[in-house]
């Protein structure tokens, strides 16, 4: 594995390429992030921290919370499974359900939340189930874990799936020779495997999460104590002209991103020293 | 020796039971959504898709949507793959903190990057005032679309192309450079090839993505009908003007493009390991 | 998990307990004025007189939108929505089966007018209606399928330019429809609320918004720089409040609801609003704000127009008036 080229060439072009990069890199996402910062400073931390510390707004980083978890651990799950029963197994129809699997990346949010209120909504087709069950699904919190769901659901898939396709079913298969169950083979074998992979899945999972707004806006509806998550909560508070709770919460959400992407760094360094 | 393995796996905790439930999930969560819309969508006959998409507002998001995708697609592409070549072949000091940031919008909320975006441009800002003066408005203007489009796909392209070039060896590229070949001509003969099919799968996905974005664009384009208004927005006016027979009619056709395009990755991902195994 | 709790358990808990949670469902603008005004008030208010909390749980929307959104399965408990026929449907949805235009103020809760708000000092030097339609002018009013406001806005161009008070001839229908239609040429954007055109405004689009004077009023409250003009020919905005009794009942707040109704149009309250910019629906209390709330010279009401049936037939229906003025506004520019 080599990543630099020995004999570094930096010519004319290489040069000029590598401050258009830099520059490119700084413009689009250093500036923006700086005229936050910037925003929020002039707010002032005070009544930041202020508006923070309101009830509804602790709710609806709460909430934001509970969801991330929840996706973290339902899809991490699925992730596993699915990525087992994609690479490992063979049957019928399982390139479809894989297609499938990717599809939550590429359907809108708001396309997510029309679906399910389609489904769950009044004149829907699993309406007459929730009546008898006395069950909420939209405006309620089910309704916004169901639209977390279904658009964190490839992220653990897709990094576990790699991991399994890559390192080839040897070691799997020298453990069932060696007379291991299937059960000692997951656990012993292809779990620790999987383990960064799992992390690295969960992290992009709790990052889209918190970030989650068309579909839990549709499906939730946005109703402050009930239903308000970080997101919803800014898109409120920007509306009520409360720029300090919008841009405080703001600030929550970006500080939680920049932690969690720290974290994907530190594990794609864990992965790379594993391999050499 | 695979079919006795398969039939252990299959035998095991790992095997039906997590295959059905599986299954279950799926069609559950993606299948049976997905079917809704596309059910309520032809809840007018294909007559009914084609006038609520050829509606002049619908059909201007649409083209909108799908032209601003291209663009950024191909910025990105350039971009993108520039990036990832710098990072991987010239590290620099600095590099690594650069490499961490290329990660950014895929950890920040959308509608955060959108407020970013407008802090940052919008007309009461200096820069953003000096600009509208100027006649380049960014925010609640076009520009705007394309801006926050290459802000959140920006990694997209990054993370597919880094990966090949770092497993590529540039024992090939040292020597095409010790024949006295140039390095643009080092660049479009020996290093593209191998990474093409991985810039293509980024540039997909970079446009797929972006097709769907609502919580950026939603913030940023001022959601002009007939001029910044996007697909995706259109379809949430549309699902809160209680009209979900439009919205899937319009979210049927995002639908198909998202197909589309997830069948175009999977042909590459073909190619692409044909290419490896050859 | 206290949340989780909340959101399942307080609903069936009705009237056990020290905590009753009601839910409103209300349009865009008057956020502040219950948020921070009415509803802080009634909590009080419950508290001395049933010694219990009362939690609100609180969404505003555009009012077509909201109501839409209650028929849709959102279960507010109480209804605050910008116009009559907003409420209406959700009473023909089969979910306020008890009559809601009783009382002295016929459901009604606040009142407002239709004025247009412009950049401080008027650079522009708009006058009244027609000032709209001068070129190079950029006008902002909401969307009207999911805006109450942009329905009052519509109702009160039309109106004032069939009663004589634009250009327009009286009583001339045709030339009012033509008057709207160059109106909403001049459009540029069309929020889904009320209060998202008045941020919109806020971040330099536009030269004059059509809007409620109680938002203009917000506005300032909030510190931002807003002069306003008031038409010589406008529409009185009146809201409407009631009970979403079939979700009510079912979350066991009937009383806590029927309450909260009643106390919106006690002079308490109506302070509240005044101090958020709303005329009052009480007389008496609205006669302490004649400084605050102009006359107006030629005030109409919805009533002058017909009544909300007809004008929603008349105006807003597939291919009405508002169709027809929004096809020929798509020529010009």
């Amino acid at each position: 594995m080599h990543r630099v080229s020995r004999a570094k060439r930096w010519g004319r072009g290489t040069t000029v390429l590598l401050v258009a990069v830099i520059v490119y890199l700084a413009a689009l996402l250093l500036l923006p992030l700086g005229a936050m910062v910037a925003q929020v400073v002039r707010t002032g931390f005070g009544s930041l921290f202020r508006e923070l510390l309101a009830p509804d707004a602790v709710r609806a980083l709460e909430l934001s919370i509970i969801l991330a978890v929840i996706a973290a651990i339902v899809n991490g799950i699925f992730g596993i499974a699915a990525g087992i029963v994609f690479v490992r197994h063979r049957f019928l129809g399982r390139r479809v359900l894989d297609a499938l699997s990717d599809m939550p990346l590429s359907v809108s949010p708001v396309m997510v939340g029309l679906a399910f209120l389609l489904i769950f909504g009044r004149g829907g087709w699993f309406e007459p189930v929730l009546q008898i069950l006395h069950f909420k699904v939209t405006f309620a919190f089910p309704g916004l874990v169901i639209a977390t769901l279904f658009v964190t659901l490839p992220f653990t898939l897709r990094e576990v799936s790699y991991v399994l396709l890559e390192l080839g079913e040897e070691e799997e298969e020298a453990a069932a020779i060696l007379g291991a169950s299937p059960w000692q083979i997951f656990w012993r074998v292809t779990l620790p495997n999987i383990k960064n992979a799992l992390a690295y899945g969960v992290t992009l999972t709790v990052a889209r999460a918190l970030g989650e707004f068309g579909a839990v806006l549709i499906l939730g509806g946005a109703i402050s104590g009930k239903t308000q998550t970080g997101t919803t909560f800014i898109n409120v508070a920007m509306e009520e002209r409360r720029e300090a709770a919008a841009y405080g919460m703001a600030l929550v959400l970006a500080v939680a991103s920049v932690l969690l992407l720290l974290v994907l760094e530190a594990l794609k360094k864990v992965e790379i020293k594993e391999a050499d | 020796m695979k079919r006795t393995f398969g039939a252990a796996i299959a035998a095991g905790p790992m095997g039906l039971g997590a295959r059905v439930g599986v299954v279950l999930y799926l069609l559950f969560l993606v299948l049976i959504p997905l079917a809704a819309i596309v059910e309520r969508g032809f809840a007018g006959g294909v007559g009914g898709i084609w006038h609520a998409v050829v509606s002049p507002m619908a059909a201007h998001a649409l083209v909108l949507t799908l032209w601003t995708a291209a663009l950024m697609a191909v910025v990105n592409a350039v971009m993108g793959t520039a990036t990832a070549w710098i990072l991987v072949r010239h590290p620099f000091p600095g590099s690594r903190f650069l490499a961490t940031l290329v990660d950014l919008p895929f950890a920040i909320p959308t509608l955060v990057a959108g407020i970013m975006l407008v802090t940052l441009f919008g007309p009461q800002t200096a820069l953003g005032g000096w600009l509208t003066v100027h006649g380049v408005p960014i925010v609640f203007a076009t520009p705007g679309i394309i801006l926050a489009l290459l802000f959140i796909t920006m990694p997209l392209v990054v993370r597919a192309v880094e990966p090949v070039l770092i497993e590529l060896d540039p024992a090939e590229e040292e020597a095409a450079a010790t024949l006295g070949a140039k390095p643009w001509t080092t660049f479009f003969r020996v290093v593209l090839p191998p990474i093409l099919p991985a810039v293509a799968s980024g540039t997909i996905q970079c446009f797929a993505r972006a097709v769907a974005e609502f919580g950026s664009v939603v913030v940023v384009s001022g959601n002009i009908p007939g001029k910044t208004l996007t697909a995706p927005v259109y379809i949430f006016g549309e699902v809160e003007g209680d009209r979900p027979v439009v919205a899937a009619a319009v979210s049927v056709v995002l639908l198909l493009v998202a197909v589309g395009l997830l069948l175009a990755t999977r042909v590459l991902q073909q190619q692409f390991v044909r290419r490896e195994r050859a | 998990m206290a949340l989780i709790d909340g959101a399942y358990v307080a609903h069936a808990q009705g009237g056990k307990g020290g905590q009753r949670t009601l839910t409103l469902g209300a349009y865009t603008t008057p956020r502040e004025a219950y948020g921070s005004g009415v509803i802080p008030a009634f909590q009080k208010f419950w508290k001395e007189n049933h010694a219990q909390e009362v939690r609100f749980e609180e969404s505003y929307l555009g009012s077509g939108a909201q109501s839409r959104a209650i028929v849709g399965g959102f279960e507010a408990d109480v209804a605050a929505l910008s116009l009559e026929p907003d409420i209406t449907r959700i009473a023909e949805a089969g979910l306020i089966k008890r009559p809601w235009k009783t009382g002295p103020y016929r459901g009604m809760v606040s009142r407002s007018i239709v004025v247009i708000g412009v950049r401080p000092g008027n650079p522009k030097g708009i006058k009244d209606w027609d000032d709209l339609c001068r070129p190079g002018i950029q006008v902002l009013t909401p969307n009207v399928r999911t805006s109450g406001g942009a329905m009052w806005n519509v109702a009160a161009v039309f109106g004032a330019a069939l009663r004589g008070g634009t250009s327009a001839a009286k009583g001339d229908t045709a030339a009012a429809v033509a008057l709207l239609g160059k109106v909403l040429a001049h459009v540029t954007v069309m929020d889904k609320g009320a209060r998202e055109s008045m941020l919109t405004f806020e971040r330099g689009i536009g030269d004059a918004i059509i809007t409620y004077e109680n938002e203009v009023m917000e506005a300032k409250l909030a510190g931002r720089a807003y002069d306003y003009v008031i038409p010589r020919s406008t529409i009185l905005i009146e809201n409407p409040i009631a009970v979403v009794d079939v979700y009510a009942e079912k979350h066991g707040g009937l009383d806590v609801a029927d309450a909260f109704v009643q106390f919106v149009t006690t002079p308490e309250a109506q302070r509240e609003f005044a101090a958020h910019g709303y005329r009052p629906v009480d007389e008496k209390v609205a006669a302490e704000f004649t400084q605050k709330f102009p006359a107006v010279p030629d005030l109409f009401t919805t009533r002058d127009l017909g009544d909300w049936g007809q004008i929603v037939k008349l105006i807003f229906n597939e291919g009405g008036i508002y169709d027809r003025a929004l096809n020929s506004s798509q020529g010009k520019k």
